[in-house]
Parts: C-alpha cells; sequence; structure tokens
C-alpha cells in the first residue's frame, strides 16, 4: 500500500496530463514550410509542469533538413523515420520493440528511458534533431538546449496526428513522396479494416494485465489523445462497442470474468499489456482467458477472442509500420 | 500437552462484560451480507433465476463458478487478515501493528517482484511460497528491529514499522520501477476480488487453515501478549510460540497478496474494536476477530461491486476509506485505550 498509492497517483496524474494536452491541442494542425536548410514545425506546447492545468505556448521549431544524428524518445517517430528510409543514431534502447530494432544505427547509443533523459550522453553525441513525444514531452526544455526539439504526440485524431508526423518527418528526411505514399497506403488500410469491421458485430477491447481484465474505452466525441491504445479499436477502427459508457482513461475499468458473459460481445479484442511491456512468461492474457466463465461467451464459442499486437496497441502507436500491423490485427478476423 | 497449555488465561481487562448479543449481530450481518453476495454481479443470479434455470442454467453455472468462490475468498480473507492483526498485535504487545504497518506485506511484495524477475513463469503456489518466506523474513527483520528499540513507547513501534515498509517498500519500487514492472506489481498489489472464480482462489484456504492453527494456539499467545518474562515464568516456550505466530502471519499475508491483493487497515482495526467490546482473551476474540472482518470485507466487497456497476472499482480503495475513518475513531475516541 505504502509504495502502491504514490504511484499511482503520479500515474494518473502524467495520464490526464497527457490526455488534457490532448485536448486542448486538438486544432493546432501542423504547418510545414520548407526552406533550403530546415523545416519550420509548428505545435502547441504545454508549458505547465506535470499536476498543473495545462498551459499551452506555440511553438515554432526549425528543424534541419536531412539531420545526420536523429535522437528519438517517441518510438513512433523511430518506426516512421526507419519506415521512410532513415535511421536513427540514438533513442532509449530499452524501449524500443524488436520489430523496430533494425531502424537503429549499428553503432546507436542509449539516450535514457521514455521518461529521463541521459542528457551527457545526449549532448555528448551533438544531435541535430531531437524529437520527444507522449511520455517524454516533460523533457523539453532540457532537450531543447541541446538541439531543435519537437513534440510529435498524438494531438487531435489518430490519422490526423499520423498523417502530420508522417509528412514531418518525410520533409525533415527529403522524402516527401514516400511519404505522402505511406499516408495514403495507411488510411486506405484502415479504411479496408473500418469495413471489415463493420460487418463484424459488437465488440470489446479489455487489457489482462497481472491476471486483471480491464475493458478498454472508446474516446467518444472528443476524439483526442485519449483514443490511444486499445480504445482504437472503436475510435480509429470503427468497432461498435458493446458498452458505451465506459470511463475514458487510458487503462479502462475493471471488471470481472463475469462481465464477459453479460455483455456478450461477438468480438473480445485483448491488449496482452505484460506481453507488451516485456514480462516474458509472465502469466499470458490466453491462461487467463482460458477458464469455464469465458468459456460461456459468444466471443469463445465462435472463435472470436482476438489478440492484439500488445506491442503495436499498447506502447508504440503512430507510427508506420506499427499502423500496418494493428490493421493486420483487425484485418486477421476477416479469415 | 505442556503446562503451558492450561496457563491461566485471563485477560487484562478480566471483568468485560460477554456481551453475546454484539457477537450474534456479527454473525447474523456476516451470514446476511454473504448471501447478498451471491446475488449481487453483473449477471442475473437471482433465487428466481436459479429455480427457473434449473441445475444446468446459466445461473446455476455462475453461482458455483464465480458467486461461490468470490463470496468464499472474501470471507477466507477478511478473517485471516483480522487473525493476522490480532497475533501480530499479541506478539509485539502494540495495538497499532498489523502486517501492513510493519513491512511484512512489503516483504512479501518484494518476494512476489523476484518472482516476476527470475521465475515470471512460476505457478501460483511457488509464488505464493516465495511470498511467504520473504513475509516470514519480514516479520523477524521486525522483531529484531523492535528489539533494539530502546523506549518501547506505543507509538514508536508503529513508526519503526512504517519506516521499515518504507524503507522496502522503496526498495521493490526501485527495481520494478528499473525493470518496467511497476504496473505490474500494481496490479498484483492492488486488492480486488473482480477476477476471482472457481480455480483462481484457493489458495486462501490456506490462510483459512491458518486461522485454525491460531484458534489451537490462542491461549499461548494470550500469555505472549503479557510479555516474555510472564510468559516463560509460566513455563511457555517463548520462542515456539513467536515462531507460530511469525509463521502464521506469513503464510496469511502472503495466500492474501497472490490471491486479492494488499488490503490495508483491516488488521489494525478489527482486532482493535473486537478488543474495546470484549477485550484481550485471544481465545475468545478470535472468532469475534475472524467474524468482524469477514462481515467487513464483505461489506466493501460489495460496495466495490456496486458503486461503478458493472465496473469494479478496487477493493482496497473501499477497504481504505472505510478502514481509515474507523482507525481515526479508534485514535481519537475518549478513553480510548490505546493511547
Amino acid at each position: 500500500m505504502i509504495t502502491a498509492r504514490p504511484l499511482l497517483a503520479a500515474s494518473l496524474a502524467l495520464v490526464t496530463g497527457i490526455a488534457l494536452a490532448g485536448c486542448a491541442s486538438s486544432e493546432a494542425g501542423a504547418e510545414l514550410e520548407e526552406t533550403a536548410e530546415t523545416v519550420s514545425f509548428t505545435w502547441d506546447r504545454n508549458v505547465a509542469g506535470e499536476d498543473e492545468d495545462p498551459q499551452f505556448e506555440t511553438t515554432t521549431v526549425e528543424a534541419p533538413l536531412d539531420p545526420d544524428t536523429i535522437v528519438v524518445f517517441d518510438i513512433a517517430a523511430l518506426d516512421t523515420i526507419g519506415a521512410l528510409g532513415g535511421e536513427v543514431a540514438g533513442a532509449p534502447l530499452e524501449n524500443v520493440p524488436d520489430y523496430l530494432q533494425g531502424y537503429l544505427a549499428d553503432d546507436a547509443f542509449n539516450v535514457g528511458t521514455l521518461f529521463e533523459a541521459d542528457l551527457l550522453e545526449i549532448e555528448a553525441q551533438q544531435p541535430d534533431l531531437i524529437i520527444i513525444g507522449g511520455r517524454s514531452t516533460a523533457l523539453y526544455d532540457d532537450l531543447s538546449r541541446i538541439a531543435p526539439t519537437v513534440d510529435l504526440s498524438l494531438t487531435g485524431s489518430y490519422l490526423d496526428t499520423l498523417e502530420r508526423n508522417t509528412l514531418f518527418l518525410g520533409a525533415v528526411l527529403g522524402v516527401e513522396e514516400e511519404a505522402a505514399v505511406a499516408v495514403d497506403e495507411l488510411s486506405a488500410g484502415i479504411d479496408e479494416a473500418r469495413a471489415v469491421a463493420a460487418e463484424a458485430g459488437t465488440g470489446l477491447g479489455i487489457m489482462v494485465s497481472g491476471g486483471s481484465l480491464s475493458a478498454l474505452a472508446p474516446a467518444g466525441d472528443g476524439a483526442d489523445a485519449r483514443s490511444a491504445r486499445g480504445g482504437l479499436i472503436y475510435d480509429l477502427f470503427g468497432v461498435e462497442p458493446v458498452v458505451d459508457d465506459i470511463a475514458s482513461a487510458t487503462h479502462g475499468e475493471p471488471i470481472s470474468f463475469e462481465f464477459l458473459v453479460e455483455y456478450d460481445p461477438d468480438y473480445l479484442w485483448v491488449v496482452d499489456r505484460d506481453a507488451a511491456i516485456g514480462t516474458e512468461g509472465a502469466e499470458a492474457a490466453a491462461a487467463v482467458l482460458d477458464n469455464d466463465i469465458v468459456e460461456q461467451t459468444t466471443a469463445f464459442a465462435d472463435d472470436h477472442i482476438v489478440y492484439l499486437d500488445a506491442t503495436a496497441w499498447y506502447v508504440v502507436f503512430g507510427g508506420i509500420d506499427t499502423t500496418r500491423l494493428m490493421i493486420d490485427d483487425v484485418l486477421q478476423i476477416a479469415g | 500437552m505442556t503446562a503451558a497449555a492450561v496457563a491461566p488465561t485471563s485477560a487484562p481487562a478480566p471483568t468485560r462484560p460477554r456481551r453475546t448479543w454484539v457477537g450474534a449481530l456479527i454473525g447474523a450481518s456476516l451470514a446476511i451480507l454473504a448471501v447478498v453476495s451471491l446475488f449481487v454481479g453483473v449477471s442475473d443470479v437471482s433465487p428466481a433465476a436459479l429455480l427457473a434455470g434449473g441445475s444446468d442454467g446459466p445461473a446455476a453455472f455462475l453461482l458455483v463458478s464465480s458467486r461461490i468462490p468470490r463470496t468464499v475468498a472474501v470471507i477466507l480473507v477478511g478473517a485471516s487478515l483480522g487473525i493476522a492483526g490480532l497475533i501480530m498485535q499479541m506478539l509485539v504487545r502494540n495495538r497499532f501493528v498489523e502486517p501492513g504497518t510493519t513491512g511484512v506485506t512489503e516483504f512479501a511484495t518484494l518476494g512476489m517482484l523476484v518472482v516476476m524477475i527470475f521465475q515470471p513463469a512460476m505457478p501460483v503456489p511457488g509464488k505464493m511460497a516465495v511470498a511467504a518466506v520473504f513475509g516470514l523474513f519480514g516479520t523477524w527483520v521486525f522483531l529484531r528491529v523492535i528489539r533494539a528499540v530502546p523506549v518501547r513507547q506505543l507509538v514508536l513501534v508503529p513508526l519503526v514499522g512504517i519506516m521499515l515498509a518504507g524503507i522496502v517498500g522503496s526498495i521493490t519500487a526501485f527495481f520494478a520501477y528499473r525493470l518496467d514492472l511497476l504496473q505490474s506489481l500494481g496490479q498484483w498489489a492492488q486488492g480486488s476480488f473482480a477476477t476471482v472464480m472457481a480455480g483462481r482462489y484457493e489458495f486462501v484456504w490456506i490462510a483459512g487453515a491458518m486461522v485454525v492453527v491460531a484458534w489451537f494456539a490462542a491461549d499461548r499467545f494470550s500469555v505472549i501478549g503479557l510479555g516474555e518474562e510472564f510468559a516463560v515464568n509460566l513455563g511457555l516456550d517463548y520462542r515456539r510460540v513467536v515462531a507460530i505466530g511469525m509463521v502464521v502471519i506469513a503464510v496469511i499475508t502472503a495466500a492474501v497478496l497472490v490471491t486479492a491483493g494488499m488490503i490495508p487497515f483491516l488488521g489494525l482495526v478489527v482486532p482493535n474494536v473486537v478488543s474495546i467490546i470484549i477485550g484481550d482473551n485471544v481465545r475468545r476474540s478470535i472468532p469475534w476477530v475472524a467474524g468482524l472482518g469477514a462481515a467487513f470485507v464483505l461489506a466493501c466487497d460489495l460496495i466495490a461491486r456496486t458503486v461503478r456497476f458493472p465496473y469494479e472499482i478496487p477493493l482496497s480503495v473501499v477497504v481504505g476509506v472505510v478502514g481509515a475513518g474507523l482507525f481515526l475513531w479508534l485514535l481519537l475516541r475518549k478513553g480510548s485505550r490505546a493511547h
């Protein structure tokens, strides 16, 4: 109890901060302005500290064209840079999932964790561009003293952010056309997946962690940063939620196994959190769901329990390869 | 049986009334809450649905696989945590200790973390065993530290315990943070019965068995509660009884931790309330503590199930709020013997 309380409070504050940051800046589209040497990136930066009411300051950063050394704290940006043919020199190495390891430079250095920057190491490497987002937004002040720093956090809808970030990174890397093609391809893929999901009846996104279940929430009308993670199953792919009043919280609401029987969605979309964060061999979601009560559900009877790529849906979300993985996860129900 | 078994069992306040009617009240509310618990949940499991569906119907199925296990688990957890608190208070001779305020729970959690790091695939019995060993070590460390505290002031003992818990808790948090296990650990440690069902709760029976052990050794714990010198003079094997108490506390803590998570205040509040009502004779108070603990957790679990229906809120939140209120009342009430 003594350890759990402050941690819970801290994580709640963090989640709220991210959600609020997303809300207020959702109108700010990116205005890309390219000059001979730089791409200008403008966004509403939350300058209030964690636990404070968000206070936004429109920030413009001139990102250098074709930078040699890119440092990335936002894993989705690592994904997009790599998928567009670029390479990342520094990243929080422990947080890079296997499927994105190839996008790191061979001698990639560790920049710290998602929350904590190894400023001395970063300074020593003299990066040309630093990219933060989501969990690492608070690092802006420190990092921007070292090099031009842009924040690619989710703002507005998932698709808007994906498009904004992909086009920006495409411009920086000098591959605007490829970036535009990727955006079109992903939009088409998402449309295809939406069509499949629309046929699939009702769905419920659940997260399994430490043997407990929680129901994931659609973001509802204000499709903002909260729509990230498991909620994307409703917000991005249009799955019809079997219950529509789940509170919008990134970690959902605790439910019992009985809940699954009673609401009995046609499809159960499962995010296995322990798998997402690499708790190898932890009681897998499949083992938790392998029980007499779950066997009573329609989703079980019809073999409609879909295990989502937990890393993509829970940890990264937002990059090119990751979005492809998510599209494939939904398309697999088309059989 | 040694002479200790028939040692005088007079409690510090020997003339306290029997208050049988309060005991009957606790028993009755326990029975009512248990029945209500069987019929409250997301799905429709009412007596009518049971009759309509017959013995093979969905209601009967959920009753057997979900409601009965949950109710039994809640009762066993409530009863055994109360007992763990009671015994801890006797061992330390202090009214303000329980496994959660002395570092025992934190040590058991550290054990859980060690399992998560080195043997994450370990089946639940193994997890529980490791947690119990760590809990046992934690109890031992606490008792050693308390012995070394020169002034055994009433408030100093729990303060030392809370500091010890804080140190162990921060070590756990540090490694969990470094290894990205904070949230998984949080999920384990957060007290909740939401996913309790047949096949996922059986280890709390071990905690229940510890209650029986405690019952058999009850008189000895009463004597221990009078102090080491007193107990030895009466011919009691002091060390052995303390060892039994430590095992009971550690096993209960571990079994509850792996099944339901941390449940704060219970071990503190329930024995104190019982002591106010009927005094400090352990043999007399064990059924009271067990019954009141079970009824308390049942009531809190019902709140946890219904406040955000059909979702649940963590039980530890409910117990924390109610328990903290009761704890303050214990501290502030007039003429409190705990002062």
